[in-house]
């Protein structure tokens, strides 16, 4: 919400507000993300049950970043999310190979709603770290995105939430890729 | 001017594209229309309870826009919407007329001080705030989240303003619905509303809103189990209310001999009753898996039937029957006996109607009379192993009928839920006096259209063996045959069309009242592998005329375990005329 003040003068500086959504499985590693960004250090957490908010600025841009519970009980929920939603980041445990289906039936069934069809889509191949881990081109070819979405921005990147590898490249890659207007 | 609000905060700025809820709304409220459209009104509000999400706040927005607009006409269109709105959409749209940005939008053109004269917008908006102030404010579920509009109402009397008095139609539609609710549909109704107050906490977005959500979406997704607990304690809070109305109107009727069936609480404790009694039957298919529950609901249906009668009597100018029905008083009943106990009601269909029929005449003679929905009396569970004392040697039979070498004893079921089966489709009105009555209160209905086959020629001598019935593991026959213009024997065989072996085979067999019914012990409870005809049973139903107008039923229920796990079959067979 923020006042209007700020807002007026976020107009004339450029800077700009919006709403990030991060899901994905459970255990993809989205709250240490979250977290790695907004304090740069790693918080073991444990299974979020709910969700997680964070303000972020990265240049001109604050990004409200939520990180809603993977658990698959807690994925029915995610559609209240939804609305207002400017980008949608997707994570993925890239050595969970056995949940890759899993994980990829959950991201097409988001990307198909109506409220989200609007919003780029960043999809993180995390953990890159471990062995055995699918690159990011692996898993953007697994997921197909390319076949299935005609109209929406997307892009693959490669992460490391414990060293932050890949999460300012995909921060940059939202801002660039979402109209001021939006 | 702005001179009416709780407090300053931007109102949302619409969306300019058009979606179909734009234009639906549009289509209600446009100026070429004579009058406000319920059709499509109404059009708007299904599709908002489809869609839920942002729906509703997004309706809610767009109406209040138009009801500041310019045109008075456009102004009394969007009201009506709104009132329809507030009537079919539920908590959702309550939240969204209940946020302080829509109050205050709603009252945008008010001046400070109240006019000399309202104009029609604002006589229909006060009707509005008042109405929903006497209604969702006080009796929603969920009236902590309506403060707003208690608010407003209190700001506007402050200022001076009077609200035009509402007839009490108008309030009681939003009232909250006096008809019972399995609980699935109370379920049903928390989730929506759940996920309506989810949507709206995130979108508030202050810290202590995020706080509630998290909480909320912690009792969404970890505790589905909670809401089912919750539901059905709602439902027994409904029944216990039910109850105490039903003994209400029990003492009222049974207070003199002549009681006035004109009083209103009279007139309104009937109805109350009346109007929930359809719901039983779908409250029971719901929650056939506990047995206490929903034997207590079937008791406490014949209590209503019976109450149903007697109000019926009593008002047809019958006060002399109506006072043979004396009703137990059902809220205070205590159950005693533990398990057993159940068993032994589940088994008597006839509990309360024993005593309310004092007489059944010689059914079978008039066959009209014989309503086997609520006959059924003498269900026998019979085991050959001559271990009568064993689980207790129960007879469940009042009529007395002689039961020659019928060791009646209770098997200790395994599972019982299917024992409702048995009994779910049976209401039990069987008002012995009245013909009129007899299909009036049927849990289901569907048995009291059984066509009259009267004019069947029969031959008298058959011995014919029928199909009962025939799964993948079981063929189950009667051979039927008449021994007398009463008696027709039955000799029930099983047969064994699996490869497993069956274990523990138990035929249960009901019977309307107006039969009887005597069982010889099952020649054996073990089919093995393709067994033909290794187990048969032989029994006799008497007072079984022949011609009977209505075709004799018999309500069956087999239960054996294949590989150990139990397994039941039951059904209700209809005899053909013999």
């Amino acid at each position: 919400m923020g006042n209007s003040v700020s807002k007026v003068l976020g107009k004339l500086f450029g800077t700009r507000e919006m709403k990030i959504l991060m899901l994905g499985l459970d255990n993809a590693g989205k709250t240490t993300i979250l977290y790695k960004l907004k304090l740069n250090k790693i918080k073991t957490s444990a299974p979020t049950v709910g969700f997680n908010v964070e303000t972020l600025s990265f240049k001109n841009v604050k990004f409200n970043m939520w990180d809603v519970g993977g658990q698959a009980r807690l994925r029915p929920l995610w559609r209240h999310y939804f609305p207002a939603t400017s980008a949608l980041i997707f994570v993925i445990d890239s050595s969970d190979t056995e949940r890759l289906d899993q994980a990829k039936e959950e991201l097409f069934s988001i990307i198909g709603e109506k409220e989200m069809e609007n919003v780029v889509l960043l999809v993180l191949a995390n953990k890159q770290d471990l062995p055995g881990a699918l690159g990011p081109n692996e898993v953007s070819d697994f997921l197909q995105l390319g076949e299935s979405l005609k109209n929406q921005l997307w892009c693959v990147i490669g992460s490391n939430a414990l060293t932050g590898q890949g999460l300012i490249e995909g921060l940059s890659w939202i801002s660039k890729n979402t109209s001021s207007s939006h | 001017m702005m001179s009416i609000h709780l407090d300053e905060a931007p109102v949302r700025r619409m969306q300019p594209q058009s979606d179909p809820l734009t234009r639906k709304i549009q289509r209600a409220c446009r100026i070429s229309l004579p009058e406000p459209d319920l059709a499509l009104n109404l059009d708007v509000a299904d599709y908002i309870n489809d869609k839920q999400g942002a729906a509703p706040r997004e309706a809610a927005i767009s109406i209040v826009r138009l009801i500041n607009s310019r045109d008075s006409h456009t102004a009394i269109f969007a009201l009506s919407l709104l009132d329809v709105l507030v009537k079919n959409c539920g908590y959702p749209f309550h939240l969204q007329i209940s946020r302080k940005e829509f109050l205050n939008e709603l009252v945008k053109r008010f001046p400070e001080r109240p006019p000399v004269r309202f104009s029609k917008v604002q006589r229909l908006i006060l009707t509005a705030i008042e109405e929903w102030y006497q209604t969702i404010c006080k009796h929603s579920a969920y009236k902590e989240d309506m403060g707003y509009i208690r608010d407003m109402h209190r700001l506007l009397k402050y200022k001076g303003y009077s609200f035009p008095k509402i007839n009490s139609e108008d309030l009681a539609v939003l009232k909250p619905s006096e008809h019972l609710k399995t609980p699935s549909e109370i379920q049903k109704e928390q989730e929506i509303a759940q996920a309506a107050k989810l949507e709206e906490l995130i979108r508030r977005g202050k810290p202590e809103d995020l706080r509630e959500a998290n909480k909320l979406m912690k009792v969404m997704a970890g505790f589905k189990e909670d809401n089912a607990v919750q539901s059905k304690q709602i439902l027994n809070e409904e029944l216990t209310k039910l109850r105490r109305k039903a003994d209400l109107l029990n003492d009222m009727l049974s207070a003199s001999d002549s009681p006035d069936v004109e009083n209103d609480t009279i007139v309104e404790l009937y109805n109350a009753l009346r109007s929930s009694q359809p719901r039983f039957q779908k409250i029971i298919e719901e929650e056939q898996d506990d047995d206490q529950f929903v034997q207590d609901l079937l008791k406490f249906n014949d209590t209503v039937n019976q109450l149903v009668e007697k109000f019926d009597l009593l008002k047809s100018g019958h006060p002399g029957e109506a006072n043979k029905i004396s009703v137990a008083n059902i809220s205070s009943s205590v159950d005693n006996g533990g398990a057993l106990a159940n068993e032994i009601n589940l088994i008597d269909f006839d509990d309360e109607n024993a005593g309310k029929a004092p007489s059944n005449p010689a059914a079978g003679t008039n066959g009209l009379d014989d309503d086997l929905l609520g006959d059924l009396n003498s269900l026998n569970f019979s085991n050959n192993n001559n271990n009568f004392g064993f689980g207790g040697s129960i007879s469940l039979d009042t009529t007395n009928v002689p039961v020659p070498a019928a060791p009646v004893t209770t098997t200790a079921t395994t599972t019982s839920s299917s024992n409702f089966d048995l009994l779910s489709d049976f209401s039990s009105p069987s008002p012995v006096q009245t013909q009129q009555s007899t299909n009036k209160n049927d849990l289901l209905g569907d048995f009291s259209s059984a066509p009259a086959t009267q004019n069947v020629p029969q031959s008298t001598t058959v011995s014919d063996r029928y199909l009962v019935n025939q799964s993948d593991v079981l063929k189950f026959e009667f051979l039927i045959s008449r021994e007398s213009e009463s008696t027709i024997k039955v000799t029930s065989f099983f047969s064994n069309v699996s490869i497993s072996q069956l274990t523990d085979l138990t035929l249960m067999l009901a019977v309307p009242k107006a039969q009887q019914l005597r069982l010889l012990p099952q020649s054996n409870t073990v089919l093995s592998s393709y067994a033909r005809d290794a187990v048969h049973q032989e029994s006799w139903i008497d007072n079984a005329v022949k011609n009977a107008p209505k075709p004799l039923r018999v309500k069956w229920k087999v239960s054996y375990k294949i590989n150990g796990t139990p397994k039941e079959e039951s059904a209700v067979y209809t005899f053909p005329n013999v």
